[in-house]
């Protein structure tokens, strides 16, 4: 039932970004083509009406991104279109995790177009070795795997930590009987102070001792290459921790105390 | 016989209002239901605590012996008063959507019924009217082999030559060991179908009979109806 109900949340979603990619990498090349044909960009009309469309495109759509996940949620589930959801024969928690699967595919989709795109902008600079992609350079200035491991797998469970905090805020805010959608802000603010109370707390103790030591935790050239490590693995661990937490607060309020307008 | 739906002290709240106060009811298999009462009577909560769509302040409804969840959204088959089609489906799309989920759902009667009533089933949702949108839903509803039919407000929003068409689908569809609860305040057009009323008024149950032993008393359900709620 989770597949299927990630085919129809796909196929709802499918309409919007593909076409939106697909218009963010047309303008990036037709920005680099115009650029190649006058380098100096002086009184260059067409490079410039292009290059701001590509950038209105680029932030629309991260924004559209993040609108469509609330708005995915929302009105799929706690709005008139959740008679039919909530009347499907399906757990309540497969409704949750294929919005949120639908969701993290979405957000990788929409910043590999923005890499993409940047890429095609400045493809000659990459191609002749002028402008250099460092990911996941150690210490020791040599490229290391798990580094750059870590770091997606941390990307991706901010992701995730991202979207359940807003599913949580919206199914508490569901909570109260009249003035939702304040209720909800509410919640997300009370939410993400906690989360951040919950890191600080959290932080302090594996740096006690460095902080002991040095009087400071000092993060830059010459950290040991161990401490990152141990703050990626520490950042991940606390957002899966509190991805857990929220998906348990949305799952608890679907399924205990759901009362549909 | 074991009840289809039964209600015990069931109690909805919203606010300081009570929209259903000590419901007490056991509705039997096989038998057609009028759930009958004026607007904000309650109907619309009774039928939404039966799907799960609100939680009860109190008390407790169970269908075919179990409370609202996965194993009775199997067996219950929903039309709410609201339109739950979404806007980028084409009608084929959502009775596909429904043969997904629901194992009871039979694509051929649901093509039958479209045809009956001139609806293309590629015709986008979103460009429906609101009367065939309603429609639509009653025909995703009536497709399945449901044990229970949950009806809100089925002919509300239709014409009258429909609503006689839709009446006798919602007679010759369903399995005579299923029940179908109606709610509507469109007594008159109901009435002749009905084997079984319930009134509900002010959240409160005020009758719940056999149409037979209103009519041995010489009364009509309409005529009883205005009896009970004249204002």
């Amino acid at each position: 039932m989770l597949a299927k109900l990630m085919k129809y949340e796909l196929k709802a979603t499918c309409r919007i970004f593909p076409p939106v990619y697909a218009a963010l990498l047309v303008l990036a090349a037709v920005t680099r083509l115009l650029y190649s044909f006058n380098p100096r960009g002086t009184n260059n009309v067409p490079l410039f009406i292009s290059a701001l469309l590509y950038l209105f495109i680029l932030i629309g759509m991260f924004v559209m991104t993040f609108v469509v996940m609330i708005q995915r949620f929302y009105k799929n589930l706690l709005a008139d279109e959740g008679y039919l959801m909530f009347t499907l024969p399906v757990e309540t928690w497969k409704h949750i995790t294929s919005k949120l699967l639908v969701s993290v595919i979405w957000n990788i989709g929409s910043a590999a177009a923005a890499i993409l795109s940047i890429i095609i902008l400045s493809i000659d600079k990459i191609l002749s070795g002028e402008l250099k992609i460092k990911i996941a350079i150690d210490t020791s200035g040599s490229f290391n795997a798990l580094l750059l491991f870590e770091f997606i797998l941390l990307c991706i469970a901010g992701m995730v930590f991202g979207i359940l905090i807003i599913y949580a805020s919206i199914a508490w805010g569901h909570l109260s009987n009249r003035h939702r959608i304040m209720a909800s802000i509410g919640a997300f603010l009370v939410l993400a102070t906690f989360s951040q109370v919950m890191f600080f707390c959290f932080k302090v103790t594996p740096l006690a001792r460095e902080l002991q030591e040095h009087g400071e935790v000092y993060i830059g050239p010459g950290t040991p290459i161990a401490m990152y490590h141990w703050i990626t693995w520490f950042s991940i661990a606390f957002f899966i921790l509190l991805s857990a937490l929220f998906f348990a607060i949305t799952n608890y309020v679907l399924n205990r105390e759901l009362n549909l307008e | 016989m074991n009840p289809i739906l039964e209600c015990s002290g069931l109690t909805k709240t919203f606010g300081p209002k009570k929209a259903l106060s000590d419901i007490n009811l056991r509705i039997g298999q096989g038998q057609i239901v009028g759930l009958l009462g004026p607007n904000g009577s309650g109907k619309t909560t009774l039928i939404k605590l039966a799907n799960a769509l609100l939680t009860p302040t109190a008390g407790e409804i169970r269908i075919a012996g179990m409370k609202p969840g996965l194993g009775t959204k199997k067996i219950v088959s929903y039309l709410p008063e609201k339109n739950y089609l979404n806007d980028w489906m084409r009608v084929r799309d959502i009775i596909g959507m429904f043969k997904d989920f629901y194992e009871d759902l039979s694509p051929e009667k649901a093509y039958d019924m479209l045809k009956r009533l001139n609806i293309s089933a590629d015709d986008k949702l979103k460009t429906l009217s609101k009367g065939t949108k309603e429609k639509v839903q009653l025909i995703l509803v009536m497709s399945r082999e449901a044990r229970l039919y949950l009806l809100d407000e089925p002919i509300g929003g239709v014409d009258p030559a429909a609503r006689n068409y839709i009446l006798e689908t919602i007679i010759s569809n369903y399995n005579p060991e299923a029940t179908v609860l109606i709610s509507t305040h469109l007594i008159y057009d109901v009435e002749k179908v009905l084997d079984h009323v319930i009134f509900i008024n002010e959240g409160r149950l005020v009758l719940s009979s056999p149409v037979d032993e209103i009519r041995e008393q010489g009364k009509s359900v309409d005529g009883l109806f205005r009896e009970v709620f004249r204002c």
